[in-house]
């Protein structure tokens, strides 16, 4: 009953199921990869740095805390975002599959939209483990500095509720907020865009290698892009430095909007409204580059 | 002709540069807005490209600018351990250099030059006497240096004018700079931006200690308050019924001598 209604249902141009089926089973395949080794190296570094450096002053060891392991869950998911997203189509036709794929009734940008999502959707979940276990690191590592502090104030009999107020607001600021959260989203934002971006370079490359030489050129272009768009719009640079700086501006996202971690690492608010913005901006980056990628895999020969 | 400009692909580099136009005025107003709303970091200076070295300079655009400054950080700690005040000096002026909207990194270096700099090189017996004194108060003097530049980048922040208050603060038990009205006046300004009472009492305590009246009923106006707010604590006991003498406050307006502590606390919270 059920093959004879889904054989006598129409074919549409675009289905979001047919996306959802490729991209978990890109989510399959990227795991089979063994892709998410990065996470055990990842939680290892976090609880090392987490009871590290002892000596230093309370705030600055749970800053350290955060700088490392922020620091690490960025090159993390850059390098996942590129080393996935290179991988997958010459994986596809080293394995065939996407002869099979596309001799169905499926448009080459369902293709391409449902391998960015589970690469997408690879990254969103690997983030999310590792924020749920950097956030414990940090709340365990802010409650033991608390406790030896008013201990030490007890210690001296200066345990006042003004002294203890006041040191507990201190390394509170320095620990788990929900910016840092806001932080972690902003790194996910950033690496979607490097894997949108390496996703259409690879559409067009040769190799898996030359997919990720340029990809990881691109990102590091894409980081200095407000110091190229300054001397782009500087009246003070001269003509091959205009020239040389508005063809990367063009050409580069610029990555350095989403470095919202400095202020989640010090504890500022970071509004509703700059989240959206900066998401606005990324889904500009990842439709347009997954738009010209599919101009570019359309015509491929395969 | 026409075939060719109905390329696929030739639309595709057509798009992705028209990407680029149209995205360039959005980058350049959210960039600039985030920078103003102190969101995200200006673009490191091209100085320090010599002091960080290719791959730290590359690695600070790269978004790792607060790792690199934990890093820097480090290398300061390591030398204030080994005792080398002017690598410490450096390595902190290039932390701040690296992350100068965090306030900890300024207090820290301030404290380092203010405080153990300073004390080392009053201490060190292997100088001559006049030069001991001479690079305790440069040594001071750049603390202050220190607070005053992160000041310009933090305008108003609570935690820098504490600890100027605190290298002005005759209290202080290494008697950094004594100057107790700068040290008020820092003291009140940190309260007034959102420092915690205390810092208004201890602001309060140091101009009770000048004999003009301005700064005496300044300071009894402050500490009546706390009093009749309740939060009273011995030194108060004290200079309160000093300070109604030297006023010459209305008997009925003067306070209890008898009255109980409800604060256990006497001294001021410190780093």
């Amino acid at each position: 009953m059920s093959t004879a209604t889904s054989a006598s249902a129409p074919h549409r141009n675009f289905s979001p199921a047919r996306i959802w089926a490729l991209a978990t089973s890109t989510v399959t395949q990227l795991l089979r990869m063994k892709i998410l080794v990065f996470l055990a190296v990842f939680s290892l570094i976090v609880v090392a740095t987490g009871f590290a450096f002892p000596t230093m002053s309370p705030e600055q060891q749970l800053k350290l805390l955060k700088d490392v392991s922020l620091g690490a869950l960025q090159l993390f998911s850059i390098v996942i975002a590129i080393a996935a997203t290179a991988l997958l189509l010459p994986r596809d036709l080293e394995d065939r599959t996407l002869y099979t794929i596309l001799s169905k009734p499926v448009p080459r940008y369902e293709y391409l939209i449902g391998k960015l999502l589970g690469v997408i959707l690879l990254l969103a979940g690997g983030l999310l483990v590792m924020d749920i276990i950097f956030s414990g690191v940090v709340w365990l590592k802010q409650n033991l500095i608390i406790s030896s502090q008013i201990a030490a104030l007890r210690a001296e009999q200066n345990d006042t509720p003004e002294n203890i107020a006041a040191i507990t607001a201190i390394t509170s600021q320095y620990g788990l907020s929900w910016s840092l959260h806001a932080g972690v989203f902003s790194i996910f934002l950033k690496s979607a865009v490097i894997a949108a971006l390496s996703l259409l370079i690879s559409c067009f490359a040769s190799s898996t290698l030359f997919t990720i030489v340029v990809s990881l050129g691109f990102t590091i272009a894409g980081h200095g892009q407000q110091l190229m768009r300054d001397w782009f719009l500087s009246s003070l640079s001269g003509f091959w430095e205009k020239s040389i700086s508005l063809v990367l501006t063009l050409i580069c996202p610029d990555l350095g909007l989403f470095d919202l971690v400095e202020a989640a690492i010090r504890g500022d608010i970071i509004p509703l409204n700059v989240l959206a913005n900066v998401t606005g901006i990324a889904l500009l980056y990842i439709i347009g580059y997954t738009a010209v990628a599919h101009l570019f895999f359309v015509d491929k020969e395969l | 002709m026409n075939r060719a400009l109905r390329s696929p692909r030739l639309l595709g580099v057509l798009l992705f540069l028209m990407m680029g136009i149209v995205k360039l005025p959005l980058e350049n107003h959210l960039s600039h807005s985030l920078r103003d709303q102190k969101l995200i970091p200006n673009p490191p200076a091209l100085s320090l490209r010599d002091s960080l070295g290719q791959m730290g300079f590359a690695a600070t655009l790269g978004g790792l600018r607060s790792l690199v400054a934990s890093i820097t950080y480090l290398q300061a700690y390591v030398a204030f351990e080994r005792v080398e005040w002017g690598k410490v000096d450096s390595l902190m002026t290039l932390t701040t250099l690296l992350q100068p909207l965090e306030p900890s990194y300024w207090d820290e270096a301030s404290w380092h030059m203010a405080y153990n700099a300073a004390s080392n090189y009053l201490n060190d017996e292997k100088i001559r006497a006049a030069l001991r004194q001479k690079l305790f108060r440069d040594h001071v003097q750049r603390g202050i240096n220190i607070l005053n530049e992160g000041l310009k980048f933090l305008p108003n922040h609570p935690r820098l004018l504490i600890k100027l208050g605190d290298i002005y603060n005759t209290e202080s038990p290494a008697r950094r700079s004594p100057d107790g009205r700068k040290a008020a006046e820092y003291y009140l300004a940190a309260h007034a931006n959102g420092a915690q009472g205390f810092y208004e009492r201890i602001a309060a305590y140091e101009l009770a200690k000048f004999e003009d009246r301005p700064s005496q009923q300044q300071a009894y106006d402050i500490l009546k308050r706390y009093y009749d707010q309740d939060t009273f604590n011995p030194t108060m006991r004290r200079l309160l019924p000093e300070l109604e003498e030297k006023l010459q406050i209305p008997a009925i307006q003067r306070i209890d001598p008898q009255r109980p502590f409800s604060q256990p606390g006497r001294r001021t919270l410190r780093r």
